[in-house]
């Protein structure tokens, strides 16, 4: 295969500079949240893209990363990684819990599954007032601690900028990891199981399981995402987990192309800027999404990357 | 012929598969009845009957991909009944279906690597981040791969998609990832419908190496050209029930089976 390194060397100097070109504190915290949703288009495209599971709950594993984390340090005074880590451990344990659950189902039954998930994650973020402070919300949210080696190295995260290249960082570390995964026999494996379960059986295949590994290695890093979006907000409501936002990250998904890695990465940053250059007609973020979709489910199914491979392709063939 | 002689030999050998009494029924109707047969290893085991005859849901069962209602079914020693299809695989049982059935929108040879997945030997971390033994994996599973694919007269359009090949094609790429398993036990489901003559000579030649290779093979087959020439054993079917077995000469010679063949007048 060829070699990947320039293109990781590519990724590195465009984050560098992204913060410098988009200089405004403003256009910094749009950068952070393009970040993160690059990491939640990642993670449903290895349950949706590769395995071929129609997952509507990932706005509920994101939210189960955000607010194990903020609880974690606001109520029992963990540390901010340990915190982080168990976040991750518990959206990617719920995601196996669901897939185990919802192994019989597919299609549109894995689909109001997955979505019945993402609303009682919802709920109980609302009424478990106790725990999470319902909808008045968590606030005071303070950024991850600073990275201090004495003498040595001294990061601090709580400007948007060294935020930025915190969760862009851990966003590339978290492509190469899934970009590995899919090139490898699992990848081989889960899109056969995509392609067609009686057939994968056959070649001793256990398909259910490797749904489960899927959605909950997809959980998992959506709740990844989740730890970082509290401490850059600031504060914690359930109304930034509503399930509209699983439908957005499917968009991202979608547009950009499902089952290939770059697709998911090309929607997450043009439907998170796409609606900011719109502000300015008013609240137009859902009908951008839904236009986007909407147009490319019926003129491009195969998203961004297709109309590019096509481009390229009549660029290619025009020549003499 | 040697199919023949070797038949001889192999009668009175071992079986490496075994079912008594299976029955399966969907509903009021009964697919399979009463079958029991004995698959000697190495042979070529045909398997044959008029249309509706209950051969492929013989072959689904044996395959794991249904649970028989009532009898038993042994590998190699080993109880079958109640292990789903993909166990079965891990102890040398492998397929291929009638109704063809590939990862059609990936490629020749990624279809034959997806049947690598119980052979890989790589500690679970290199898959995420490739070291020394993901890589010599990776590299024997390609070369091993290709080498299928070769067998099989496809080592040109590796990168081909399988859905664009023909259709025979087709029927040789599932029989190429088929033995990517490294199956003990073969089960083809009519691997000579839909090819041309040139098409079934290939088949024919290939499933006499399968077998040189010690590999044993079920085959549901229509073809009786290729029946003949190349099973060792032919079981006989018809209404899901039990008609005949032997040698393909007994079988060609056999009043009942021509008659179930050609309907009941001829008897």
């Amino acid at each position: 295969m060829a070699p990947r390194w320039p293109w990781i060397l590519v990724a590195v100097a465009v984050i560098a500079l992204l913060p410098h070109l988009l200089g405004t504190p403003y256009w910094r915290g749009i950068l952070v949240i393009c970040a993160m949703n690059v990491m939640l288009a990642l993670s449903l495209n290895l349950i949706l893209g590769y395995t071929g599971q129609l997952n509507l709950g990932q706005s509920g594993f994101f939210a189960v990363g955000a607010y194990v984390t903020t609880v974690l340090v606001k109520s029992f005074g963990w540390g901010f990684w340990p915190a982080a880590l168990a976040a991750v451990a518990a959206a990617g344990t719920l995601g196996l819990l669901l897939a185990l659950f919802a192994v019989r189902l597919r299609g549109h039954y894995l689909a109001i599954a997955s979505l019945g998930f993402a609303v009682i994650t919802y709920q109980v973020l609302v009424n478990w007032e106790s725990m999470t402070e319902g909808v008045r919300g968590i606030y005071a949210i303070r950024p991850p601690p600073p990275i201090r080696i004495d003498g040595l190295v001294d990061i601090s995260f709580s400007s948007p900028m060294m935020l930025f290249y915190l969760v862009a960082g851990i966003a590339l570390l978290v492509y190469l990891a899934l970009d590995n995964v899919v090139r490898s026999p699992i990848g081989e494996t889960l899109r056969a199981i995509r392609e067609d379960e009686v057939s994968a059986a056959s070649l001793g295949i256990d398909a259910a399981r490797w749904k489960a590994f899927a959605f909950g290695l997809g959980a998992a890093v959506a709740g990844l995402a989740g730890c970082f979006y509290p401490s850059f907000v600031g504060t914690l409501v359930p109304g930034a987990f509503n399930i509209v936002e699983s439908f957005t990250m499917l968009a991202m998904v979608i547009v950009g192309g499902l089952g290939t890695m770059i697709g998911p990465v090309i929607g997450a940053v043009v439907l998170t800027f796409l609606p900011e250059l719109l502000r300015g007609v008013g609240e137009l973020r859902l009908l951008v999404y839904g236009l986007a979709l909407t147009l490319v489910v019926l003129f491009m199914p195969g998203g961004l990357v297709q109309a590019w491979q096509l481009l390229r392709a009549r660029f290619a063939g025009g020549r003499p | 012929m040697s199919g023949n002689l070797a038949s001889a030999s192999l009668a009175a050998g071992p079986a490496l598969l075994q079912a008594q009494g299976l029955h399966k029924s969907f509903g009021g109707v009964r697919a399979v009845q009463d079958i029991s047969l004995a698959v000697p290893a190495g042979a070529i085991f045909a398997v044959i009957g008029p249309n509706g005859a209950g051969k492929s849901t013989l072959l689904n069962l044996l395959s794991g991909t249904y649970q028989p209602n009532a009898g038993t079914l042994a590998f190699a020693g080993r109880g079958l009944v109640g292990m789903p299809a993909h166990k079965r695989v891990r102890l040398g049982i492998a397929r291929t279906f009638q109704k063809i059935r590939l990862f059609k929108q990936l490629t020749l040879l990624e279809n034959v690597l997806a049947g690598f997945h119980i052979h890989h030997d790589v500690p679970a971390w290199q898959y995420f981040l490739p070291a020394g033994a993901f890589w010599r994996d990776f590299r024997r599973c390609r070369e091993e791969a290709r080498a299928l694919l070769d067998f099989v007269g496809l080592a040109d359009e590796a990168q081909k998609r399988a859905g664009a090949l023909p259709y025979g094609r087709q029927r040789m790429l599932e029989i190429a990832r088929a033995m990517a398993t490294r199956p003990k036990l073969l089960m083809l489901d009519e691997p000579a419908a839909g090819l041309n003559a040139a098409e079934v000579a290939l088949l024919l030649d290939r499933l006499q190496q399968i077998r040189a290779r010690g590999i044993t093979v079920i085959v549901v087959e229509h073809n009786m050209d290729l029946v003949m020439n190349v099973a060792d054993r032919v079981f006989v079917m018809d209404h899901g029930e039990y008609l005949f077995e032997g040698a393909p000469r007994e079988v060609q010679a056999n009043p009942r089976v021509i008659a179930a063949y050609l309907g009941g007048e001829f008897a």
